[in-house]
């Protein structure tokens, strides 16, 4: 796969009181991911070509991908497919870049969601949504040691607008 | 968090961040056209909004590309504004928004 063709469409940059390390372990274990990520655990093979899973609190995989770019504790490149059938064939793979840098006593992390076609900000709201969440999340873990408890609600207009397109949701 | 309400704080630098809030990941050519500032200006506001983390750019190709980045606003949410009132800001917000088209 070409990752040039994927343009990104999302980008959020966080500033962490941290060290490059923990933000990878933290962005790559289910330990830590159960904390800020509304309980959902990251599972990933430590090297290029390895899975890449995350299964929802109910134990079901809810993504599945593979490693595209291995670099820690600097740069991850994943692809973030959510199984819901349909749902790759007509929006087409998600990648998901994390690059950490250092910034002075703090850590630089920058996420790009990418794509390899133009999506509705309908269809991007989902991650729009999230992501800040996620990130605040990952945040006040890593710097207080817990995370707090943020209230998602269903992210309405992605679902619908997936429902447009003929793919079935949960 | 300063910085965040400085870099808010101008009119100009608003309206960027609403430029790429209607489309995101722009080139600094795509954010100037049509708009009365110079492409001097623009980038001196640009660079103030990136030191306030407020847009975030990234290279694709040989082009570099800005984003919106509302992490910042994002936590200034979650410091000052409860779980609870959340719903009804959105109810008052929907109101007002209403009220000033008037076209409900």
């Amino acid at each position: 796969m070409n990752l040039d063709q994927f343009k990104p469409l999302t980008v959020y940059t966080i500033y962490i009181a941290s060290t490059p390390e923990k933000v990878w372990e933290a962005l790559t274990s289910a330990e830590f991911s159960r904390k800020y990520f509304s309980g959902f655990a990251v599972e990933m093979e430590p090297k290029l070509g390895g899975s890449f899973v995350v299964h929802a609190p109910d134990g079901s995989e809810h993504i599945r991908g593979e490693v595209f770019e291995y670099d820690p504790p600097r740069r991850l490149t994943v692809s973030w497919n959510v199984n819901w059938p349909d749902l790759v064939e007509k929006l087409g793979t998600t990648i998901v870049t994390y690059e950490i840098e250092q910034a002075g006593e703090a850590v630089r992390l920058t996420l790009s969601q990418r794509h390899d076609r133009e999506l509705s900000d309908d269809i991007l709201s989902g991650g729009r949504t999230g992501w800040p969440a996620i990130l605040s999340g990952l945040k006040s873990l890593l710097e207080t040691g817990k995370a707090p408890h943020i209230e998602m609600s269903p992210p309405v207009r992605l679902l619908e607008a997936l429902k447009a397109m003929g793919i079935k949701v949960p | 968090m300063d910085e965040v309400f400085k870099a808010l704080a101008d009119s100009s630098r608003r309206s960027l961040l609403d430029r790429l809030h209607a489309r995101n990941g722009q080139t600094l050519n795509e954010l100037c056209e049509g708009l009365a500032m110079t492409r001097q200006a623009v980038t001196k506001h640009l660079a103030i909004l990136e030191e306030a983390n407020l847009i975030t750019t990234i290279r694709h190709g040989r082009e570099k590309l800005h984003y919106l980045n509302p992490v910042p606003i994002h936590q200034i949410g979650e410091r000052w504004i409860r779980k609870f009132e959340r719903s009804k800001l959105a109810a008052l917000n929907e109101l007002k928004r209403q009220l000033e088209n008037g076209d409900e």
